[in-house]
């Protein structure tokens, strides 16, 4: 039996992916209907995942909650907003829900924002200290070009200039080669669920 | 779509097919001749999950923004494979690794990827959904940071695997996880991301390394195959711009040459 629930989701998956993919390189009328159909059962699915989310969410803090784990009291403030937001939601109360987001939400996110640099200097300055490596010499030297290169100082006109330098040639360079990377193994996986190996639907 | 985009999107396809399937049947067939190049991260995943297990403390997995049915859908198949080989080892202890997605998309995933590797170990009744996790990830996915920062805290995590699509963010996470001289293997399909796991994680993986964790973690040979194709596709593209590259300069270089020889005539 699983093996044929296997064969049946294999069969689906590599079907849908190939009339997927020739309706959108080929873009013939035929397969044009069945493709958008295609793409919007899979928005509306996406779209379900979010109701699950929310269950998930819930299921995991109210638990936590229950069972008076490490945390609880943090799960409740959790539980608590949600209930408040959805309220909210469903009173209509548009104005007091963006005071809550605005208020809350967006003002901490900034702040975690602000602490990032603080936290990759000091995580590279620890870093250097566990372990030197060429490597992280060779960052520690760039990243101490690339932040003094941005003062706007004239004494400092030539580090400018090699931070100018290096962020066309050298990270532009790397950049484009972790890209290209990137994007030959999304091809390569891309074609190991078209011809069915991808174990994620497989078993 | 442009006609030109059309033809060579599916000469790419072709080709990827081609080199694939052959690949795949010679590493099924010779597959000792393939050897795989260290990775310092995935050659030390056995013995970071072996010490989550003997300290009965959870790994946490993360996937960051990855989900199915946009841009990262196959960074999302390649990172839950990861999951995959960290749940099955994980599976012979007693606390469920956790995996974190911020995208609502990969719950359902991350739950059959979590009961499939507790099942091919032959213990289901172990398996607990709470394992998989949603944080929202809020506008600058800052509120998914620090929630795995308390996660790591409440579920006194022992080591982070943060594999997927990841920003800036991903600092406080690694940072905090350092503090806490936590194991962390960490890479990201964002620039920043992959710039920070670089910087701040212990053993980081780079751009395709982590589509390749199945070959390197478990014994398929069609993963192997994946990385043979992977490896032959990436040296056509290098031979590819070498000569691009050569054709581009060389006529400038042979006019120079010529200057020089004609003694600048």
């Amino acid at each position: 039996m699983t093996r044929l629930l296997s064969l049946i989701s294999s069969v689906i998956a590599i079907g849908v992916a190939i009339v997927v993919l020739v309706g959108l390189l080929s873009g013939a009328e035929v397969f044009a209907g069945t493709t958008n159909l295609l793409l919007q059962l899979a928005v509306m699915t996406v779209a379900v995942t979010i109701l699950i989310g929310i269950i998930n969410l819930l299921g995991i803090h109210l638990r936590r909650i229950l069972g008076r784990q490490r945390g609880w009291v943090y799960s409740i403030v959790l539980v608590l907003s949600t209930l408040l937001v959805l309220v909210l939601w469903l009173t209509d109360a548009d104005a007091e829900n963006m005071a809550l987001l605005e208020g809350v939400q967006v003002s901490i996110e900034s702040a975690l924002a602000g602490l990032l640099l603080f936290a990759l200097v000091y995580g590279a300055y620890r870093l250097m200290h566990q372990r030197v490596t060429w490597a992280a010499m060779l960052f520690t030297v760039a990243l101490l070009i690339i932040l003094i290169g941005a003062v706007p100082l004239r004494e400092v006109q030539v580090l400018a200039e090699i931070r100018a330098w290096l962020l066309a040639v050298p990270v532009s360079a790397g950049a484009r080669g972790i890209l290209l990377g990137i994007a030959l193994a999304t091809v390569v996986t891309g074609i190991r669920v078209l011809i069915g190996q991808e174990r994620s639907y497989r078993e | 779509m442009d006609s030109s985009i059309q033809v060579i999107t599916t000469v790419i396809i072709v080709f990827a097919l081609a080199v694939t399937v052959i690949a795949t049947q010679v590493a099924r067939r010779r597959r000792e001749s393939f050897p795989l190049r260290p990775l310092p991260a995935y050659d030390a995943m056995p013995q970071i999950v072996g010490a989550a297990i003997e300290a009965d403390r959870p790994m946490m997995v993360s996937f960051g923004n990855a989900g199915l049915g946009g841009n990262s859908t196959l960074l999302t198949l390649a990172s839950a494979e990861l999951f995959y080989q960290v749940a099955q080892r994980a599976a012979a202890g007693t606390v469920s690794p956790i995996l974190a997605v911020s995208d609502t998309s990969a719950i359902p995933l991350g739950y059959g990827t979590l009961r499939r590797a507790y099942q091919s170990r032959g213990r289901i009744e172990r398996y607990k959904g709470s394992g998989v996790r949603w944080f929202p990830s809020g506008n600058r996915s800052l509120a998914f940071a620090s929630a795995l920062t308390a996660t790591m805290s409440s579920d006194q995590v022992s080591g982070n695997v943060l594999v997927g699509s990841h920003g800036m963010e991903m600092a406080l996470i690694l940072d905090a996880s350092m503090r806490r001289r936590l194991a962390s293997v960490a890479a990201s399909d964002q620039l920043e991301g992959q710039a920070v796991a670089w910087a701040l994680s212990e053993r980081p993986l780079i751009g395709e390394e982590m589509f390749v964790a199945g070959a390197y973690l478990g014994d398929s040979a069609t993963q192997l195959g994946s990385v043979i194709a992977l490896d032959t596709l990436r040296g056509v593209l290098i031979v590819g711009i070498v000569i691009a590259t050569a054709l581009l300069v060389s006529d400038p270089v042979v006019d120079a040459i010529n200057r020089i020889i004609g003694g600048g005539r």
